[in-house]
């Protein structure tokens, strides 16, 4: 499909006092999965859903391989696939009928479908259920057959909109390996969510989106490196009171939560240093990290609060 | 026209699945259509069944013999009279006698006076149950002044010499009045009136299964996504139009075979089935367009199920209130009669009277056909227009 480009692209809700999307602008290399990461109501599903060609009204600009994109899904209608935050199914329908149904509207007939149907539920792995109706599910089958029926067309963008909310850890890590094997040169998905190590899981690229405004996009292994001198560690046992209060003023310490801490240290030469502190004063080390932030981290450092707030 | 089928197929497995709502659809009118075809099977004969009890009072025997026997007959009865009129009074204040007609002492004497305007004409008294209907009060005012007309009329060619036989002067035989009713018998029986009647009033109730099932679809994201999918939003619309097209032809089916078999199996008169067939399917595909178009609009505007189901249900209500559904329009004031011009059911309900009632061809059911068609498009625009202005199929954000 080639590079996705989203240029300047704004949207306010009617009625609504603060743009959904302010300016937003992205680039969506092809062939690999996407990660739009920010808080509830940051503005990733109003942007999922210009995408989808639900919202319209946007100002800006998109493109795909050069061309508009609504240009592109005309002549190819299959071009682009969602999975909708929600169940966006029939309960009352069977699995098999859900899939018939939506291979249909996109114009699947006879043996086509039927290998499609074949192909999908093999991935999702819900050939066993295909004759339940999808109401009874569980909600990790229900995941699965959500994320099923957006694959039925092969399209060649895939949006996932939050795939993973309400489902337990086995079937998350279930679908977050299917989608991870998804990515192929051709496929390329967006995948949105506010669980950062999701994203930091299957991401190739990500971008943080915050009051409808990108803070920051680019490859993920970019923008986690660090060169602020930022230690982490994560100590057996919290630390002592004096050796705390030294750090403080010294490396300017901050408590990330039970004997987990942040330190500013001018050089590699430091981190052995405080690492043999550490472990002088009892507190044996679990994880240390230098040169390298996680999401939430850096996040953090973009909007001054953490994502889960 | 895959994505169509597709559409078709899914609504007709989910309308299958929902058996209340098909209960709802093919059970609710065919109930109506026993209930009151049986109810006012009286009132639209203008028959009240047994007969308006009467009674005569009068001191002179023959004389209340002779009103009795002129007065009885087309819905009156006669009834035992009470003793005097004190007991007649207390008799209809308890509702045991309808109407009493209390003859005075003098009045065979008054009639023989002759009639010189300066004279106060022979007084009766008529005493009457205020729940009488006022019209069958009216018709027994006018049987009485008829009967004391005749004996007038007697009284005075007997004093002129003029030999006449007791009977002669008998409203009844003044003359042979033919009442030829054109078309079929004129005004709906109750079977002709309630069968076509609740039938449209069950086909508009597609309003409720089109509606709910809609808001669910974008309340689950659905049809977001099949908006995702380049499906177009009137071919979304037109999915439901042909499987409700079908589930209302099948109500007309249902609900004609109830009138002709279940009315009559239940002790009611049976329907008599239109000579046309052709014409009662274009009423009810006309019908049930219209019906489909308010569903869609209903859909589109409402945006929670709770505001489909007051819009959708109180507007069919108030559709059937005043668009004679319920109560029929003849039988309504003037300002009502032409209110009543204003309701889609009205019209439904004179194309199928115009084909079931009076035999009519297609002139006759062209403009309530052409007005539900109109009505029909105005709707999908509505629903289309809507669905254009607010932008936004899901508010998630």
């Amino acid at each position: 499909m080639g590079t996705l480009n989203v240029e300047g692209l704004s949207f306010r809700y009617p009625r609504a006092g603060d743009a959904a999307l302010q300016d937003a602008t992205l680039v969506v290399p092809d062939g690999g999965i996407f990660g739009l990461l920010g808080p509830n109501g940051a503005g990733k599903t109003t942007l999922i859903s210009i995408l989808a060609g639900q919202l319209r009204g946007a100002t800006g600009r998109i493109a795909a391989g050069g061309e508009a994109l609504e240009a592109v899904r005309r002549s190819r209608p299959r071009f682009l696939g969602l999975v909708p935050q929600e169940y966006a199914f029939y309960p009352m329908l069977t699995c098999a009928e859900n899939l018939r149904f939506f291979g249909g509207v996109q114009g699947l007939a006879g043996a086509r479908l039927k290998q499609r149907l074949e192909t999908v539920a093999a991935f999702a792995r819900i050939e066993g259920v295909l004759k339940r109706r999808a109401g009874q599910l569980s909600g990790g089958l229900k995941r699965r057959l959500n994320l099923a029926i957006g694959l039925l067309g092969e399209p060649e963008i895939l949006l996932l909109d939050e795939p993973t909310v309400g489902v337990d850890p086995q079937s998350r890590a279930f679908l977050l390996d299917s989608i991870r094997s998804l990515a192929r040169p051709g496929t390329t998905i967006i995948y949105t969510s506010h669980y950062m190590e999701e994203i930091e899981a299957i991401c190739d690229h990500v971008a943080i989106i915050d009051h409808g405004r990108v803070l920051l996009s680019g490859a993920l292994a970019e923008v986690l490196q660090d060169s602020s001198g930022l230690l982490t560690l994560h100590l057996r046992t919290p630390l002592p009171d004096a050796l705390a209060s030294d750090w403080k003023g010294r490396y300017a310490l901050r408590e990330d939560g039970a004997a987990r801490y942040s330190l500013r240290v001018p050089g590699a030469a430091q981190v052995a240093q405080a690492i043999e502190a550490a472990r002088a004063a009892g507190c044996e080390p679990l994880a240390v990290g230098y040169g390298q932030r996680n999401l939430e981290q850096l996040f953090m450092q973009l909007t001054q609060r953490s994502l889960r707030d | 026209m895959r994505p169509l089928i597709a559409l078709w197929e899914k609504e007709w497995i989910a309308l299958s699945r929902d058996v209340h709502g098909l209960a709802v659809l093919f059970l609710m009118p065919a109930v109506f259509i026993v209930v009151m075809s049986l109810a006012l099977s009286d009132a639209f004969k203008g028959d009240p069944g047994r007969g308006t009890e009467f009674a005569v009072i009068s001191a002179d025997e023959k004389l209340a013999d002779l009103f009795t026997r002129s007065l009885a007959g087309d819905g009156f009865r006669a009834a035992s009279a009470p003793a005097d009129e004190a007991a007649a009074r207390s008799s209809v204040r308890r509702a045991k006698h309808k109407l009493v007609l209390v003859v005075p002492r003098d009045f065979e004497r008054a009639l023989d006076a002759p009639p010189d305007g300066r004279r106060t004409p022979p007084a009766l008294t008529l005493l009457a149950d205020p729940a009488l209907p006022p019209a069958q009060l009216v018709a027994f005012q006018q049987r009485v002044l008829g009967v004391a007309l005749s004996l007038r009329v007697s009284a005075m060619t007997r004093r002129a010499g003029i030999p006449t036989d007791a009977g002669a002067f008998d409203l009844k035989r003044a003359a042979t009045l033919a009442v030829e009713v054109v078309g079929s018998t004129g005004r709906p029986s109750s079977v002709q009136q309630n069968v076509p009647a609740w039938l449209i009033f069950g086909m508009f109730f597609v309003v409720m299964p089109i509606s709910s099932l809609f808001i669910v679809e974008r309340r689950d994201g659905t049809l977001a996504r099949m908006a995702s999918l380049q499906v177009p939003f009137s071919m979304l619309l037109l999915g439901k139009v042909g499987p409700f097209f079908v589930i209302n032809l099948g109500q007309t089916a249902l609900m004609l075979l109830a009138g002709k078999t279940l009315v009559p199996w239940f002790g009611g008169e049976a329907l008599a089935l239109p000579a046309r067939w052709d014409l009662v399917a274009a009423v009810a595909a006309c019908t049930s367009l219209a019906a489909i178009g308010w569903g869609l609009a209903v859909a589109v505007c409402a945006r929670t199920l709770e505001q489909a189901t007051v819009i959708g249900g109180v507007g069919n209500i108030l559709a059937a209130a005043i668009g004679g559904i319920m109560v029929p329009r003849f039988v309504m004031p003037e300002a009502m009669q032409t209110l009543a011009d204003a309701s889609p059911m009205a019209w439904a309900l004179d194309g199928f009277h115009a084909v079931m009632l009076r035999q009519g061809g297609a002139a006759d059911i062209a403009l309530p056909c052409l007005k539900l068609l109109a009505l029909a498009a105005v709707l999908f625009a509505i629903a289309l227009w809507v669905h254009h202005r607010r932008r936004v199929l899901s508010p998630a954000q």
